[in-house]
């Protein structure tokens, strides 16, 4: 039959269409959560941008006698 | 008293539960080497696989005296439908039963991929089918059992995958509906099965689950790397929409909880 080869290849070709519209639509999942994230990270530089900045905290080193004391600015 | 009370019938369900949550962890122990192993050697095996495939499938196995070269698709179409559409649904059921025992969200992601991957290799059978049964049949389609309740399956799980696509990613209780409705699908894939034994087919008998295969050791040799390197991909597409959409349902919880902490 000359038309089997055509036939064989028709079946190979829908195989490989088939795995290839998948993985496009995977590809177009993954683009979306891209997209996703950028966004999420924006608001939250936004975010932290416009709550308060955590106060500045000083550690000094320990001597022979005492050990490692954690001091803030605003303590006495 | 403790020993009457376990024997109660209102501590059965407790039993239940407690013998699932096995099964559950039997199935975790036996997967979680090959998906931990999904990005270095399940590609690589895949394509390997693949490969050898088709070389087996259109160059090394023996022509076919009767339907010629178009039964070289045969290659393709039966691990396609055995490997690729019943086991991805099997994963899409077993996950879905696994998230109905541990109401963690992430096998409904799981369950979706499979189910997912499970429609692509129906697809592909189902064309693959029709392509070879032009030739042969002299029609496309026919309202055959074995086609019929293939086709039933692509649409139960299509369904299935449209209606949870309209909730969230982490909406427990369209996850739960769904699980539901995934587990109850899964009952046509032994109707598939067993078709053609319970009604009078066009559709060619079972060749391979067989005590006597009725094809030579040749063709069966192609057909075994063809189960192995759709068995192969298949589960890599798993893992690979799998971990998308638990990527997809973490962004979701971090866009709720910056919804939370942000001013209106």
């Amino acid at each position: 039959m000359d038309g089997e080869l055509e036939f064989l290849f028709a079946g190979f070709a829908v195989v490989w269409a088939g795995l290839f519209v998948y993985l496009v639509l995977l590809q177009m999942r993954l683009r979306n959560l891209h997209e996703e994230v950028e966004t999420l990270e924006e608001r939250l530089a936004e975010y932290e941008a416009s709550a308060d900045p955590a106060p500045s905290v000083t550690v000094t080193p320990a001597t022979n006698s005492e050990a490692a004391t954690v001091r803030s600015p605003s303590d006495p | 008293m403790s020993a009457v009370a376990t024997q109660t019938p209102e501590n059965c369900p407790a039993a239940l539960t407690s013998v699932l949550r096995g099964i559950l962890a039997l199935f975790l122990w036996a997967t979680l080497p090959l998906y931990n192993a999904r990005w270095t050697l399940l590609p690589a095996l895949t394509g390997v696989a693949m490969m050898a495939m088709l070389v087996g499938a259109v160059i090394a196995a023996p022509r076919e005296v009767i339907e010629g070269d178009v039964q070289r698709l045969m290659y393709i179409h039966v691990p396609s439908a055995s490997a690729g559409t019943y086991f991805a649904f099997l994963i899409a059921a077993a996950s879905s039963a696994a998230f109905l025992i541990s109401r963690d969200i992430r096998w409904d992601a799981v369950a979706r991929s499979a189910a997912t991957v499970g429609v692509l290799f129906t697809v592909i059978t189902l064309a693959t089918g029709a392509i070879w049964g032009k030739p042969i049949w002299g029609v496309y389609w026919t309202w055959d059992a074995r086609l019929t309740s293939t086709l039933v399956l692509l649409l139960i799980y299509t369904a299935y995958l449209l209606a949870r696509s309209v909730a969230g990613p982490n909406d427990e209780q369209a996850a739960r509906y769904s699980a539901i409705f995934a587990l109850i699908g899964f009952l046509d894939i032994p109707l598939i099965h067993f078709s053609v034994d319970w009604w009078r087919t066009l559709h060619p008998q079972r060749i391979i689950f067989d005590p006597r295969p009725a094809v030579p050791g040749e063709m069966l040799l192609v057909l075994l790397i063809a189960f192995i390197a759709i068995t192969l991909l298949m589960l890599w597409l798993v893992a690979l929409r799998s971990d998308t959409e638990q990527l997809v349902q973490r962004t979701d919880r971090m866009r709720a909880r910056l919804d939370q902490r942000e001013p209106a």
